[in-house]
């Protein structure tokens, strides 16, 4: 239910600032913000309501090391006073997502640092989000969306009467409410440059997200055999709409204040690193091939092809299981045992991998391994079955 | 048009009748379930749902689907997956395989829950080889948080592989209470479950 | 023959019998069997009572609105504890944070949401009844007695759970209303609600972890925005309290 709630008030939050002319310089912070209107305080008793919602959350990652990581770059980027307003609630959803309400509460997807290469891509979306937030985004935008969703239901019910799937046009259609005008998005854009400027880390990271996002939108349509014109309107998408022009404005704008600065990748990578498996399970098995191929590679190309990756990569294979897929799965298994990684996980896959394309003895003595090596495991007893006795 | 006007006329007449969408099953009455794929005698009374996922499963329910569900799936072939996709290009789910393993049985629900129902923490925990319709199968626990409703729920299943077709029974509850409240039931379920003879 | 007239003259009827009875026919009240309380006994614990009140444009989005929904929580809660008092019971409004075991409490809130869901679609909709449910027990739900377990609840008899939404619709939306039962009753369609009323006040046991008493309407009166009208909306939400003098046992 939250997952909703939260679309909701992300897009509900935002809204065109009033004043046109781009910030030149970082406007001066004033940190309370009393709601004043009736609606916004409606809205902002929705998001508290909506933040007690995150506090209670069984999805609520609450590891310390994590949650100062993520606060530790928002601080780097948007400095100390901004950041003091500021609570993150980081979740565990295998999604690009992020978002920031009016009561200074901002949530993390925890999908999002699988597809960041560097300290600074996080710095520039969550200086994105606070970018809303600093601009005072009032509810104009609320009410001019309210507009687009009364055409929505109009749509709903002739989509009935053309005996179309209501539930799967209500999902699309419905993200297409809250598609926020270019303008609000510049805005938010051009602001979140301007903090990145300021800090420690390269601008230019801002239009790399963008990049990454659409070169794995690409990868999955491909896998998935969708058409162009279909790939960038599922998922962030809808409330983030986005183009190659955005990209490129964000790269012209950065190129434009010629900074530099270290993006931090490796460091990146370092504090992710312990939450890596986990990440990387959870995207596996998301039945998103193409997708997953594209981040996987992605990654290698910052750390370079670890065991974790290996394995990750062996596991993305193997659950798609073509006969093909099975071959690339055991060499992909058998890399990371080259590389010192004879985990569980790797001794299993390759087992059952090896099984299943038909080479039973071999498969057999890998589960042997496996067993050998995690006598306890929930699984032993069936994994059992595959290694036949006297071959221990 | 007179097709039309019986449509209306039916569609009245079932929003006023008192006759339920769901079935009652008794105990001790053997009745063919999942499309006739499979034979079920319970040990006390189910309500058979009317909404099913597609046209594999059958489900049961004492308190309503939020508070216990068996689900039977019978015969899916390979190349297909659980439940009706949503959307076979945008939003696929996972399909039996014909190289398929017991072991690979819980991954297929737990990859189809992940992509279906957006439930970012699915755990599968004890797997064992159990006799299920006859076959060498597989048991499984599991459990997972649905982020609709924040409900822990546990659940328990038995699937098996029959001439390249995968057969498949689970039971999921709230861990709280109500998974224990059915769950010797549904073994007694499962222990008297049979395959029907399938005319291909 | 069947002319296009006649049809519409059929779905006219049609509408105006549903526009009559509601779009479909729903009962209130559910009451454990047997059940029955004793006035002036009891301590209760009001457990965060959820109360959201705003408008609906015609795309069904709700917008909500603080001094409406201000107002309706004070009154609310007010009409609660001056309708326990004349019962002699004692209400105390219980946080689900910063309390004792509140890991264990938040997870039983979030079951007595999917208990209430439960009761609400497949009892007060006699065309979703479950068979089983039949007479003396069709009113049998619980959350366990583990319940009692629970620290924070310790001296209290009863948790009262209350939820109500309001999004008062336009003028927009009602046009929409009829488009769409138009649809509905010629098989297919949805029916478009203008404006949503709903509540629901369920009442827990904590001893035995029964729900004893649930009354739901997803349709209720009183306009909640005025003062009158929320005290009509309370006295909506606990009609049939048990142990009231309107109480149905």
């Amino acid at each position: 239910m939250w997952l909703k709630l939260f679309a909701a008030i992300l897009t509900a939050s935002i809204a065109a600032p009033t004043v046109a002319a781009e910030p030149e310089a970082l406007p001066p912070y004033v940190p309370a913000y009393d709601p004043t209107t009736v609606d916004e305080r409606g809205l902002w008793n929705q998001a508290d309501e909506l933040e007690l919602l995150y506090k209670r959350s069984e999805h609520l990652i609450e590891d310390e090391e994590l949650n100062a990581f993520v606060r530790r770059i928002l601080c780097n980027t948007v400095g100390n006073d901004r950041c003091d307003g500021v609570r993150i609630y980081i979740l565990n959803v295998p999604a690009f997502n992020a978002s920031m309400m009016p009561n200074g509460a901002m949530a993390v997807w925890s999908g999002l640092l699988l597809r960041l290469r560097s300290e600074a891509n996080l710095a520039s979306v969550l200086a994105h989000e606070f970018a809303h937030f600093e601009l005072r985004h009032n509810l104009q935008g609320f009410k001019n969306r309210r507009s687009a969703s009364d055409m929505l239901a109009w749509t709903v019910v002739l989509g009935n009467a053309a005996a179309v799937d209501t539930r799967n046009s209500q999902i699309s259609l419905f993200g297409s409410i809250f598609r926020f005008n270019r303008n609000m998005e510049r805005q938010a854009d051009l602001l979140a440059l301007q903090y990145l400027k300021q800090s420690p880390y390269p601008s230019r990271a801002s239009s790399q997200v963008w990049q990454y996002l659409m070169e794995e939108a690409d990868a999955r349509a491909a896998g998935r055999k969708i058409r162009r014109k279909d790939r960038y309107r599922a998922g962030f998408f809808d409330t983030h709409p986005t183009s190659l022009d955005r990209a490129d404005y964000l790269l012209e704008k950065s190129m434009e204040y010629g900074d530099t600065g270290n993006a931090e990748q490796t460091a990146y990578f370092d504090a992710i690193q312990p939450w890596l498996p986990k990440l990387l399970a959870d995207q596996v098995r998301l039945n998103d091939f193409g997708g997953t191929e594209y981040l996987l590679g992605n990654i290698a190309g910052v750390t370079g092809w670890t065991p974790e990756l290996v394995l990750a990569r062996a596991e993305l294979y193997a659950t798609r299981g073509k006969p093909r897929d099975l071959i690339t799965a055991t060499t992909l298994y058998l890399d990371a045992i080259d590389k010192g990684h004879e985990t569980s996980e790797v001794l299993r896959g390759l087992g059952l991998s090896l099984v299943k394309s038909g080479r039973r003895k071999e498969g057999a003595e890998y589960l042997g391994r496996y067993l050998a090596q995690n006598p306890d495991a929930p699984d032993a007893a069936i994994i059992k079955m595959y290694v036949p006795k006297g071959d221990e | 048009m007179k097709n039309k006007l019986l449509l209306v006329i039916g569609a009245i007449a079932l929003v006023n009748s008192p006759i339920s969408a769901h079935k009652i099953v008794e105990p001790g009455e053997p009745r063919k379930v999942a499309k006739g794929t499979l034979m079920a005698v319970s040990g006390q009374q189910w309500n058979r749902l009317q909404q099913k996922e597609g046209k594999y499963q059958e489900v049961w329910s004492v308190d309503g689907h939020h508070l216990n569900r068996i689900a039977f799936y019978g015969a899916v072939p390979v190349d297909k997956p659980l439940i009706k996709e949503r959307h076979k290009k945008r939003a696929p789910l996972p399909k039996v395989q014909a190289n398929m393993l017991l072991p690979d049985i819980p991954v297929l629900l737990e990859r189809t829950y992940r992509a279906q129902y957006s439930i970012p923490n699915f755990e599968i925990g004890l797997q064992e080889p159990a006799k299920f319709i006859g076959q060498k199968g597989i048991r499984f626990e599991y459990s997972y948080t649905n982020p609709d409703d924040e409900v822990k729920r546990s659940g328990e299943g038995f699937g098996a592989l029959v001439d390249g077709a995968l057969y498949l029974v689970t039971y999921e509850a709230p861990s709280l209470y109500y998974f224990e409240k059915e769950k010797e039931e549904f073994r007694g379920v499962v222990e008297r479950l049979e395959l029907r003879e399938q005319r291909r | 023959m069947l002319t296009i007239r006649w049809l519409w003259y059929i779905l006219l009827s049609c509408y105006l019998a549903f526009a009559s009875m509601g779009i479909s026919a729903q009962e209130k009240t559910g009451n454990r069997e047997g059940f029955e309380l004793e006035p002036g006994s009891v301590r209760i614990a009001l457990l965060e009572p959820s109360v959201r009140v705003g408008s609906q444009s015609t795309g069904g989005m709700f917008e909500p609105n603080a001094d409406w929904t201000e107002q309706a929580k004070e009154n609310l809660e007010a009409e609660l504890a001056r309708k326990q008092e004349l019962l002699g019971n004692e209400i105390v409004r219980l946080s689900l944070d910063n309390v004792p075991q509140n890991r264990e409490l938040v997870q039983y809130h979030a079951l007595f949401g999917a208990v209430a869901s439960s009761v609400i679609e497949y009892q007060f909709f006699p065309g979703n009844r479950l068979p089983t449910k039949k007479k003396s027990k069709a009113f049998e739900w619980s959350v366990g007695p583990g319940l009692a377990d629970i620290e924070s609840l310790n001296g209290f008899d009863y948790i009262l759970l209350i939820r109500t939404k309001d999004a008062y619709g336009s003028t927009g939306r009602k046009l929409l209303q009829v488009a769409g039962l138009l649809g509905a009753v010629a098989g297919f369609g949805t029916a478009v609600q203008s404006g949503e009323h709903i509540g629901m006040a369920g009442l827990v046991d904590v001893k035995t972890g029964d729900l004893v008493w649930l009354n739901a309407d997803l349709a209720m009166g009183g306009d909640v925005r005025k003062v009158e009208g929320a005290e009509k909306r309370v006295r909506q939400l606990l009609e049939g309290f048990p142990g009231s003098s309107d109480s149905e046992n």
